[in-house]
């Protein structure tokens, strides 16, 4: 080691990164040190304010600066769905690729009563006060295809059911450009469940 | 230094999985011959990861791996059987059994009779669910050595009678009782006997099978409640309601 307290420590915080083990996060350190400071400190002022002001949106509880994320205040929605996703990250990803103009709920995990995550535990009470609200028309429930998202996906659907409202499953089956002699037997058999009229 | 144990193709089932490190499973295993372990998936978060995805709950796989001390490694796996198609509405029941053996099992102590009675259960979900639950109950206890006594009487040994109400004595077995008082666990003889038989054809031998059944695994599962109990009990509230909203709408 180089003997330097501050390198050291330096190296061992960026090991909190996923994926970076000690010798990623040494080139890391020294990377920035040698040559580039200016980067390094836009990165530490841009994290530290990150890690100060972004919070959870008021409404669909995904990571936002504002009190109100921007999806949530966004006048050109559609106030009548609501798409329930796991993660923040799911949103982005239903954003750039599909036409979805509804609003969002992020749950920040899936039901897991194993560890002791039940519809508390996810927030699901704040859910509930929304459905009750009366302004959804649809639920759609875009939890993962895994057991734990399909077992959200049913709590949610009995929740809105309880409150007289749609609840839609997204499809699940063979991906595009995929071929059916490779695909897994689980996924098979649920494309072949789900199939449709053409 | 423990020695190193290879498995091949053993039939097992995944009880439940943690992230481990920053791309690997760490696999709470339920295995025939070997019991329960944990397994580590190396990279089975990956996005690059043939076995992504298909490491799932449920699903009756053959499992390969290399043990050393208490963890052991995935070596390879295969699916067994078409896995079960479980609507939602049986998840739950689903992860109680997992929550059941996980609570009640210890690690590295095989019962191929637990483990066959889990494939059973799995399979009747779908079909004849409180009786599968139930039937699933009384085989871990018996397997784990605390089996209900029911078709004879714990302090005579005379033959449960159909239409006669016993107490039921946890730990020991059904009393002759004639005339009931307010607490303690009192069930009528034909539930004793639809239990024994593994019948549990009314609804009358569900509820009192289900009682007897909460009461004994209570003894074993000590003062933390049971997860998958709490959670079932708030979905069934959302699904009386819903039910009821859709009669109404029948109706009209």
């Amino acid at each position: 080691m180089s003997g330097s307290r501050l390198i050291g420590q330096l190296i061992e915080a960026l090991r909190s990164l996923p994926g970076v083990g000690p010798k990623s996060a040494q080139r890391m350190a020294y990377h920035l040190l040698e040559r580039n400071r200016e980067g390094g400190r836009h990165l530490a002022a841009v994290l530290q304010q990150a890690m100060e002001h972004v919070g959870h949106c008021r409404d669909c509880r995904t990571l936002s600066e504002e009190a109100l994320c921007a999806l949530c205040a966004s006048d050109r929605r559609d106030r009548g769905q609501l798409c329930v996703v796991e993660t923040p990250a799911d949103v982005l990803a239903l954003e750039q690729s599909t036409g979805y103009q509804g609003l969002y709920f992020v749950l920040m995990g899936h039901l897991s009563p194993l560890d002791g995550i039940g519809p508390e535990e996810l927030g699901l009470d704040s859910l509930e006060a929304r459905l009750q609200a009366g302004q959804i028309r649809e639920v759609i429930l875009a939890t993962n295809p895994t057991v734990e998202g399909e077992a959200t996906a049913h709590y949610i659907g009995e929740m809105a059911r309880a409150h007289g409202i749609r609840a839609t499953r997204i499809a699940h089956g063979v991906p595009m450009g995929g071929e059916l002699e490779y695909i897994d037997g689980n996924t098979l058999s649920h494309a072949f469940a789900g199939r449709r009229d053409v | 230094m423990s020695k190193r144990c290879l498995a091949v193709l053993e039939p097992a089932y995944i009880l439940h999985h943690y992230p481990y490190r920053d791309s690997s499973l760490l696999l709470e295993v339920f295995s025939r011959h070997h019991g329960r372990l944990g397994l580590v998936a190396r990279g089975a978060r990956s996005a690059r990861s043939r076995w992504r995805g298909q490491l799932q709950g449920f699903t009756p796989l053959l499992l390969s791996w290399s043990l050393r001390g208490e963890l052991g490694t995935l070596t390879g796996f295969d699916t067994r059987d078409r896995a079960v198609a479980f609507a939602g509405r049986h998840l739950l029941s689903a992860y109680y059994l997992n929550e059941l053996i996980l609570r009640l099992l210890a690690r590295h102590d095989p019962h191929p009779g637990i483990f066959d009675a889990y494939e059973q259960a799995l399979r009747e979900l779908a079909g004849r669910e409180e009786p599968a639950l139930r039937i699933f109950e009384k085989c871990l206890l018996r397997e784990l050595g605390y089996g209900l006594l029911l078709d004879r009487t714990a302090d005579s040994g005379l033959p449960v009678e159909p239409d006669v109400m016993y107490e039921y004595h946890l730990e020991r077995g059904p009393v002759r009782c004639d005339n009931p008082a307010a607490a303690g666990l009192y069930l009528r003889g034909s539930s004793l006997l639809s239990l024994h038989e593994e019948a549990l054809a009314d609804p009358q031998a569900n509820r009192d099978a289900k009682r007897l059944l909460r009461a004994a695994l209570s003894i074993y599962l000590g003062s933390r409640p049971l997860k998958t109990r709490e959670v079932s009990r708030r979905l069934a509230t959302f699904t009386a309601v819903g039910r009821e909203a859709q009669e109404r709408h029948d109706m009209s």
